[in-house]
């Protein structure tokens, strides 16, 4: 059957473009090896770092279902540290338990710190049952009517598994010193109430062999590790409490991302060719539709850009093993959606590109508005810095990087363990974005055509 | 347009954007099937404009052009099948062999298969090419780049072939070849509208020319009888100098 002459023109360009690329060996070295080595290097850079370090001023959500004198504890002493914002409303509602999991797991904010009902008052409970046992052992040795003290639970800490190591690490511990800081006041107020109330009777039939206050440690104090408040941890994606994804889940998506988008300089580079050696004029007297062309050209580096994902998955998942580091762990139900973004944003990068190939009037132009371009929007879409700990100025700006929404996206599925529903808004972004590089190229390239 | 002219321009007015004359001021011509019709003019003169509007790449401010009968404005598609365009500048993809540019050009202009290979080896043979074209055109002296834009416009056997001087900057045997080459295009029935500045070129290959300055024109005809028209003028650089003038034009 014989092709169309709209698809021999596609395939014709298609063919042409990838003889092209196979022979630009510097290109394809920026392309593909590269984004490679950026993702094996940072993973493994920030393997280190990620356990190592870090205090950064981080939002928390705050939710106090409790309502008690732990909840103002906590709150306070969160306040007093330094690097932690507390949220306690959004958009001028406050908070209930519901939304803020839902904020956390979409990403928006990376931690909730939830207060369950009553925790205040276990809390007062375990604190005077312990204040009791300094001074009558006998009445907290465990029984069968009696069980062994058990913390009190009722602090949640959800957070959104893409969330860096250090930060995470940093809001925990300064979780952990509110939580010891109410619990110590806590214990202080029962022993004093319990004090007061014997001392009231000092003397009487309440003290036969009067009072024992010698509070030696080692003797009925608990030990240091017997804190009454336990933490809990949960993540909003799929992985167990407490375990966390691996730096490769969230390096392998964000530089793919990035390797994608440096397709602008190779591809506005054979654009600006065209017109620079005649071609485009050539091409403009050919009986041929000028879509044909740029689906063909666009076709050939959606394509490469294809390639970069596999390779780089490849890489996540086979390469960084063989280094001694954790790989990339996607389960198979996870990649449909991983495919639907990687060809969004392929679409987009390679849009990005042949609109600056259109746009720009010289090689050099191109390649260096596209490099630093792509480096800049890269910054500000959360691919070298997490797009939290940005100020909210930057953080809006990033807000209109491509690279966020495919990043998003990315984490999305590879962290949160979300499905393709859940990134089609970003992948409409990206489709959107496509859709108006196109448009700005196709006018740019009418221009030139007529000032030929 | 009568049925003897294969080219047809009529009162062709270009103005660019923001330019304060004309590129093309009232062109008017006609070219005649398997006449070989040379466009001279010094530098700036619209020798290029007129070739980029007869070809569908730009359209005119006004007046109008048709090629083998059809409307250039109204029907371009149709046009860029019955024309084939050697461009000033050699329009190849350097990082291809010759076989390759023109295995893609040919794609684009619906040739397919054996067809398409076929033209390829008649095209490559006709500019000398054939044992040459597995090098890239990187690898290409000038005159072998000439050769090879010509063949890549001369591969889907155009009716019209329009050459924006063709033999700029190549060595004497090149362009020996390249008019070897025009004359049996022009001998095998194809129209050649040719602009170049060297005269001599003009005046062994062209049936009639048109010389034009400032995007009119200056005259037009058999160019041994336009410099027989004019006393003192030995040949055609006599005549062109005597109608554009000696002021450079740069």
């Amino acid at each position: 059957m014989e092709a169309s002459p709209a698809m021999r023109t596609i395939c014709a360009t298609m063919r042409k473009e990838m003889i092209e690329l196979r022979r630009n060996r510097a290109g394809l070295l920026v392309l593909l090896v590269m984004p490679m080595a950026l993702v094996l290097v940072v993973s493994l850079v920030q393997d280190n770092v990620m356990r190592a370090t870090g205090e950064s001023s981080i939002p928390v959500l705050f939710v106090d279902q409790d309502r008690g004198s732990l909840g103002a504890s906590v709150a306070r002493a969160l306040r007093a540290s330094r690097g932690i914002d507390l949220i306690e409303a959004v958009g001028g509602e406050p908070l209930t338990e519901a939304a803020a999991r839902r904020l956390v797991a979409h990403g928006e904010y990376p931690f909730l710190m939830l207060i369950a009902p009553g925790t205040s008052e276990a809390l007062r409970a375990r604190a005077e049952r312990d204040a009791a046992a300094l001074f009558e052992p006998a009445r907290d040795e465990p029984g069968p009517d009696r069980p062994a003290a058990q913390a009190v639970a009722g602090l949640t800490l959800f957070f959104d598994p893409a969330i860096q190591g250090s930060l995470h690490a940093a809001v925990e511990q300064a979780l952990l010193r509110a939580a010891a800081a109410a619990e110590a006041r806590e214990r202080g107020t029962a022993v004093v109430r319990l004090l007061a109330r014997r001392l009231a009777v000092l003397g009487g039939p309440a003290f036969p062999a009067g009072p024992r206050l010698d509070l030696e440690p080692g003797d009925r104090l608990p030990p240091e590790s017997d804190t009454i408040l336990g933490l809990a941890q949960e993540t909003a994606g799929p992985w167990p409490s407490r375990q966390r994804p691996t730096p490769a889940q969230q390096n392998v998506p964000a530089w793919t991302l990035f390797g994608m988008f440096f397709i602008v300089v190779p591809l506005s580079g054979t654009i600006i060719r065209e017109r620079e050696t005649g071609t485009f004029r050539r091409l403009m007297t050919l009986p041929v539709s000028p879509a044909g062309l740029l689906a063909g050209k666009l076709g050939a580096y959606v394509l490469v850009c294809l390639a970069q994902f596999v390779l780089m998955s490849g890489v996540g998942w086979l390469g960084l093993p063989w280094f001694g580091t954790s790989g990339l762990v996607v389960p198979p139900t996870q990649w449909p959606a991983a495919a639907v973004v990687a060809l969004a944003a392929a679409l987009a990068a390679t849009g990005y590109g042949i609109m600056v190939g259109a746009l720009a009037r010289r090689h050099e132009q191109a390649s260096m508005f596209g490099a630093v371009s792509v480096v800049i929007a890269a910054a500000l879409g959360g691919i070298m810095v997490p797009a939290y700990v940005m100020p909210p100025a930057m953080q809006a700006i990033g807000a209109w990087s491509p690279l966020a929404w495919g990043l998003t996206a990315f984490q999305d599925i590879f962290v949160r363990g979300r499905g393709v529903g859940s990134v089609a808004p970003a992948v409409s972004m990206l489709a959107g974005f496509f859709v108006a590089t196109m448009t700005v190229a196709a006018w740019s390239l009418r221009r030139w055509r007529s000032a030929e | 347009m009568t049925v003897d002219e294969v080219l047809r321009v009529r009162r062709l007015v270009k103005r660019y954007p923001g330019s304060a004359a004309p590129a093309v001021n009232g062109l008017d011509f006609a070219v005649h099937p398997g006449e070989c019709f040379g466009l001279l003019g010094p530098n700036g003169a619209g020798k290029t404009t007129a070739i980029s509007v007869i070809c569908t790449l730009l359209r005119p401010t006004s007046g109008s052009v048709e090629v083998c009968g059809i409307d250039a404005q109204r029907d371009p598609v149709a046009v860029r099948r019955v024309i084939g365009l050697a461009p000033q500048d050699v329009a190849l993809y350097t990082s291809l062999t010759a076989r390759e540019n023109l295995e893609y050009f040919g794609r684009l202009c619906g040739l397919s298969g054996r067809t398409l290979r076929s033209r390829i080896e008649e095209c490559l043979a006709l500019v000398g090419l054939e044992d040459t074209s597995e090098k890239r055109v990187s690898a290409f002296s000038g005159g072998m780049r000439r050769r090879a834009n010509l063949a890549a416009a001369i591969l889907h056997a155009p009716r019209v072939l329009l050459l924006d001087e063709p033999t700029v900057g190549i060595d004497a045997q090149s362009r020996n070849l390249i008019l070897d080459n025009l004359r049996a295009l022009r001998a095998a029935g194809m129209t050649l509208v040719y602009t170049t500045h060297y005269m001599e070129e003009a005046a062994q290959l062209c049936d009639r020319i048109a010389i034009i300055d400032q995007g009119s024109l200056v005259a037009s005809g058999d160019p041994r009888a336009l410099v027989g028209r004019v006393d003192g003028c030995a040949n055609l650089e006599d005549l062109f100098l005597r109608l554009t003038g000696t002021r450079l034009r740069d």
